[in-house]
């Protein structure tokens, strides 16, 4: 183990625990971010050059902007406050999260240690290697999950889709009343 | 290599953790893209592991799941939102036993 | 098929007045049923001169075919059922005028029909199960037709529950004959005693049992008490089930096991100790009464014990001569009584008729002859028919000269009750307040075709040396008895003292109730006899009151049992409250759970 692997572990737990704690929904988007972008940065180091920059630009890109954008659209940024109908549930969730990692590091423990310097055969995860893989036995899968891709783009927009709805005054708008009413005071 | 397998591990809890502690929809929905990303870590690592590139593949294609899976969800989330006004999952409670 | 129909069509009428009778107006349920069962009365006589027939189901039950059988037996019966069946159902289309149940009783009546041939033609004795238990359904709601008033479905009930008594011996009979012999077929069970020699020990059992059954359809000691109180129902329903058919399929069946009884000969004994008991004590009973039907329901009661009384002494073709000749007379005498409850408003008490004679000219004559038939005057049917079971004691084998003297006895006080209830309705003066008008015609003239048959149904058999065509008929179904021939001079010797008895007892019951010239001990008897010597209330005190003490006990026991359950179900209930919280909506809840389980399986699977 190295210190770059210690670094990167240091940086991942630490982004993800901020992620999941943090009360603000903005600051826990950007706290995923930064997971994201040390997990790409370990993908590198495991010689998965393209999928650390699919990384980057899909998910830490892409996806989080997506979130963050929702979290502005919805008002949402204080995220988990009022109220906790469940106050238990908190302690619950850590111990059942506690005895998952346990039942499953012990699973992993039987995974033998591997050379450190395996033969170089993934091409650093290069697409030059990857294209072949996915173009051939992969075919139909990529086909598939493109076509998936493209159901779930229409049910989003469907979803999304204002409905026709009989008079009724957008949430959204009573919310930013709402809001300015607070701001005001 | 097993040490980003037990990483993976560790940020796949923290994610569960997420789920189960967060009560706005969007934060639940974090922590589950959380949970991917550890699984992703994990192929990536086993791919590493037996030099096999079969595992990246496999995560690419977790990748492209999860962009559809949020388009799906961040739409659900708003359209509740817009029936609700809220966004947090125990005012769901209508399935009452 | 043709046999099919005969219970088909009274059934096919039953369904469609139970259904669609209340639409119809007043006389055309009446006529339909009427008609229906006069089909089926036709049906039968067709079936009889085609030479009988039989229909059946392979494989209804293991061994038991569903099989009906007409043959000389069943049709003779089926005639009697049919016909006065038909008569009465034409009566009681005067009868039931103006009943708000019109319809309603008609069907009933259909479903008696129905059930009755069924029982009738039945070829095994799982059908004729169905059918008895179906005439007792019959009987049951007929007797408490009017069940508004409490005393009418009190009495139906009583009936039903009295006759449940005797079903479970009937049923105990035929589950010991099918474990013997494995079959409940008829035909079968002949054929199997016919060819085997030895009789198994049971045999004697069950055909006590199945004489138990007997019993309570047809009201002997002990199980009579329910028959007087039917008498509740309308009055047609008294003449067609509790006078001519119902009460005698007893009879029928014991001349139908008749194979099975021949060869018993203390069980035999028995049924004869029975029937004379039980005439004896209708007899004795029918004396005290001042109701007006309940004077012929005790003579019922004592009729039925004659037929048995011949069907113990093995005299199986006399029984259903007497039933035949019986079911024209009671029900004549039934049907005069209907017509004068109905001329006078439904007055019963005899006490407040008399002198009928003047204002009901055609039901006196019907109630003459009822009456002199039923007390066995010279030459009229029920005069031969009773005088050929007096007789039968003497010389058919299971019989004895005490039975003799007995029924001779009995015969006596026939005639005397018979006089009684004719002098205290016809004869005196009136001291009722009604104004009394005769029935139409529609009542009278089945009266007139049934008073033909009281007078002359009786020359179908004659004792030697004159022309006998019952025995003959019926010989080839029933099971052969040795008869002690007797001397032409010896017979009509006792036929001759039989007449001389019965015109005694009339000429005393005239001269006693005419002027009313009674001796003092005779009015104690009088309150002993009204009461039907107390049966009731020995029966109330002995049995009904220990078993509902015992019933009171029982439910407190299921008091206990009921509230250990209510806990059972309060504990489910508060458990369900518990767990109904897990199911409160919260998705994180569900989450959790689903988690845990994870979580389980993960260990249970890295550990195994």
């Amino acid at each position: 183990m190295s210190a770059f692997d210690l670094l990167m572990g240091v940086l991942l737990i630490a982004s993800a625990l901020a992620a999941v704690t943090l009360k603000n929904a903005v600051h826990a988007g950007l706290a995923l971010v930064a997971n994201f972008l040390s997990l790409a940065v370990v993908y590198f180091a495991l010689e998965a050059q393209f999928l650390g920059w699919i990384q980057i630009i899909v998910y830490a890109g892409a996806v989080m902007v997506l979130f963050l954008f929702v979290i502005m659209l919805l008002f949402d940024a204080k995220a988990d406050v009022g109220l906790d109908r469940l106050p238990w549930m908190r302690p619950l969730a850590a111990a059942l999260a506690a005895a998952f990692f346990l039942a499953l590091a012990y699973a992993f423990s039987g995974v033998g240690p591997v050379n450190p310097l395996a033969d170089v055969k993934l091409g650093g995860g290069l697409p030059k290697a990857l294209g072949g893989l996915l173009y051939g036995n992969w075919l139909y899968t990529v086909l598939l999950v493109a076509a998936l891709l493209f159901a779930a783009t229409v049910a989003a927009v469907s979803l999304v889709q204002p409905q026709i709805r009989k008079a009724r005054v957008k949430p959204q708008v009573l919310e930013r009343d709402r809001e300015l009413e607070e701001v005001g005071k | 290599m097993s040490y980003y397998l037990l990483l993976s591990a560790l940020l796949f809890a923290i994610g569960l953790y997420g789920v189960l502690a967060r009560r706005t929809a969007i934060l639940i929905f974090m922590s589950i893209e959380l949970m991917l990303n550890s699984a992703n870590l994990a192929l990536v690592s086993f791919a590493r592991s037996s030099g096999n590139l079969e595992g990246q593949v496999m995560a690419l294609l977790v990748i492209a799941l999860a962009a559809a899976e949020v388009a799906v969800g961040l739409g659900i989330i708003v359209a509740v939102f817009r029936s609700r006004e809220s966004t947090s999952v125990d005012d769901l409670a209508e399935f009452r036993g | 098929m043709l046999l099919l129909l005969i219970i088909l069509l009274p059934l096919l009428g039953f369904a469609y007045l139970g259904l669609f009778g209340k639409g119809l107006r007043e006389p055309l349920p009446g006529i339909i049923a009427s008609t229906l069962t006069g089909i089926s009365f036709l049906l039968v006589v067709a079936a009889l001169f085609a030479g009988g027939g039989s229909w059946e189901i392979k494989d209804w039950l293991p061994g038991i075919p569903f099989s009906l059988v007409l043959d000389h037996l069943s049709g003779y019966m089926g005639l009697v059922v049919t016909g006065v069946g038909f008569l009465i159902h034409v009566y009681a289309i005067g009868y039931m005028h103006g009943d708000e149940g019109f319809s309603r009783f008609f069907a009933y009546l259909n479903f008696f029909i129905a059930m009755m041939m069924t029982l009738v033609l039945a070829g095994s004795y799982p059908v004729m199960f169905i059918g008895w238990e179906g005439v007792g359904l019959a009987s049951f709601l007929l007797i408490g037709f009017w069940y508004t008033e409490k005393k009418n479905a009190d009495s139906a009930r009583k009936a039903f529950i009295t006759n449940r008594i005797g079903d479970l011996g009937f049923l105990l009979g035929m589950a010991l004959l099918y474990s013997s012999f494995g079959t409940l077929s008829i035909s079968g069970l002949r054929e199997a005693l016919e060819s085997s020699t030895v009789l198994p020990l049971s045999l004697g059992l069950a055909g006590f049992l199945l004489f138990v059954g007997a019993v309570g359809k047809s009201a002997q000691v002990p199980l009579m008490v329910w028959l007087p109180d039917a008498m509740a129902g309308p009055t047609p329903v008294s003449a067609l089930i509790h006078a001519a058919t119902m009460v005698t399929a007893g009879v029928y069946l014991i001349a139908r096991s008749s194979f099975l009884y021949a060869n018993l000969q203390d069980v035999s004994y028995f049924i004869a100790l029975i029937g004379i008991t039980t005439a004896a004590y209708g007899a004795l009973s029918a004396l005290g009464q001042w109701d007006i039907k309940k004077i012929i329901a005790y003579s019922t009661i004592s009729q039925l014990g004659y037929m048995f009384l011949a069907v113990g002494v093995g005299a199986y073709w006399i029984a259903l001569f007497h039933v035949m000749t019986h079911a024209f007379y009671k029900a004549l005498l039934f049907l005069a009584s209907g017509s004068v409850i109905h001329a006078l408003g439904g007055e019963q008490d005899v006490r407040k008729m008399g002198g009928l004679k003047k204002y009901l000219p055609r039901t006196h004559l019907h109630g003459l002859a009822g009456a002199l038939s039923l007390a066995g005057f010279p030459l009229l049917a029920g005069f031969w028919s009773k005088d050929a079971i007096i007789t039968a004691t003497l010389n058919y084998p299971f019989g004895g000269i005490g039975l003799y003297v007995a029924g001779l006895t009995v015969a006596f006080l026939t005639a005397i009750y018979a006089m009684r209830w004719y002098v205290l309705v016809f004869l005196g003066e009136y001291k009722g307040d009604a104004h009394p008008h005769e029935s139409p015609s529609v009542m009278t003239i089945p009266n007139d075709v049934l008073a033909l048959g009281a007078v002359f149904a009786g020359f179908l058999a004659l004792p030697k040396p004159f022309w006998n065509l019952i025995e003959p008929f019926l010989a080839p179904v029933l099971a052969h008895v040795e008869v002690h021939e007797m001397s032409l001079g010896m017979e009509w010797g006792l036929i001759t003292l039989s007449a001389v008895v019965a015109l005694t007892g009339l000429y005393l019951g005239y001269l006693a109730f005419t002027r009313w010239a009674l001796p003092k001990w005779y009015l104690t008897f009088q309150t002993w006899s009204e009461n039907a010597f107390y049966i009731d209330l020995v029966y109330n005190v002995l049995i009904v009151n220990p078993l509902k003490e015992l019933s009171e006990i029982w439910a407190l026991l299921d008091g206990l049992l009921d509230s250990g359950y209510l806990a059972l179900a309060g504990l489910s209930g508060w458990l369900g409250e518990k767990l109904a919280w897990l199911q409160a909506g919260y998705v994180r809840v569900y989450g959790a759970l689903m988690v845990l389980g994870l979580v389980v399986m993960l260990v249970w699977g890295v550990l195994r």
